[in-house]
């Protein structure tokens, strides 16, 4: 009845060490995948829910274009490259711009066109998207992306 | 000089293993809880029409309006479609995927254009845009209904 043949002299020991090895490497992979998420966009902004689009290409150049929602004075703001515009059009010079030096970085992927990314306020009225769209093209930029928050 | 040693020749102080333990737990506990708590950035892909080159035919195909009205009515070809509350679209959900199942079947591409209202939210269209991300219908436009 004496089964079991691992136990050699003496009770085995609770071992410290392995057990810290594999905390901290689950830290680690914690640590990384939260940082790695972590959404970096304007505060004032709170970005729309698209639970089923697809996710970002970081791979890509791209310039950021922030549509803030004033509620209080019913008016929209434009935010490029940390900027205040109070019009759509005064932006373009500046995505003429972002456009010739996003184009000199070597992209990789699928698709290498440059980009502007329009982050949204999701109470914006359709129409302050829209100048921010003809902003971008009257730079001379096609490829669009909206973004979005898979949850709120 | 000397009381100095008085104070260190009290034993081994060695290197505690339970509190960092402790501390190390509790780190893991608040990045496992931030790790299923935290917003991914999603993106919605369109592209702005262009010009055509006009030595080139071009094939006209069928295109589909989706009009966003200020209230959030969504209309599929003057058809409504679901609630004006509902975010989730199941309606025109399923109909977009019949019609690009069809076109796919046809051999032909499926283009859309939503016309949304200049006063109607932007949320609205991203809803849209994103029952049409699960469509897998990328050939999209957007544009604004009575811009000046």
């Amino acid at each position: 009845m004496a089964g079991g043949g691992g136990g050699g002299d003496g009770e085995p020991e609770f071992q410290v060490a392995p057990m810290i090895d594999v905390l901290l490497t689950i830290l680690i992979f914690f640590m990384t995948i939260t940082s790695a998420q972590v959404l970096k966009v304007d505060k004032s902004i709170t970005l729309p829910i698209a639970p089923d689009a697809q996710k970002k290409d970081d791979k890509r150049a791209e310039t950021v274009v922030n549509v803030r929602w004033k509620a209080a004075i019913k008016k929209a703001e434009f935010v490029l490259d940390e900027k205040v515009y109070p019009k759509a059009d005064e932006m373009i010079p500046g995505l003429k711009l972002a456009k010739a030096n996003g184009e000199k970085k070597v992209t990789v992927g699928a698709n290498p066109n440059f980009r502007a990314i329009i982050r949204g306020d999701r109470e914006a009225p359709a129409l302050s998207i829209s100048q921010a769209m003809n902003a971008c093209a009257e730079a001379g930029i096609a490829d669009i992306s909206f973004s979005a928050v898979n949850k709120d | 000089m000397r009381r100095l040693n008085l104070e260190t020749n009290e034993g081994n102080i060695g290197f505690q293993i339970a509190p960092m333990i402790d501390v190390v737990f509790v780190i893991m506990l608040f990045f496992m809880v931030m790790a299923g708590a935290v917003k991914v950035e999603r993106e919605l892909n369109t592209q702005l029409p262009g010009s055509a080159e006009s030595s080139t035919s071009t094939d006209f195909v069928d295109e589909q309006i989706i009009t966003v009205s200020e209230n959030g009515e969504v209309l599929l070809n003057d058809e409504p479609f679901d609630s004006p509350t509902s975010h989730d679209l199941p309606q025109l959900k399923g109909t977009l995927m019949r019609l690009k199942q069809n076109a796919d079947a046809a051999k032909s591409p499926t283009m859309v254009t939503i016309v949304s209202d200049e006063n109607a939210k932007y949320s609205r269209t991203i809803d849209v845009l994103d029952a049409l991300a699960v469509a897998k219908i990328d050939n999209v436009t957007f544009t604004v209904s009575d811009q000046d």
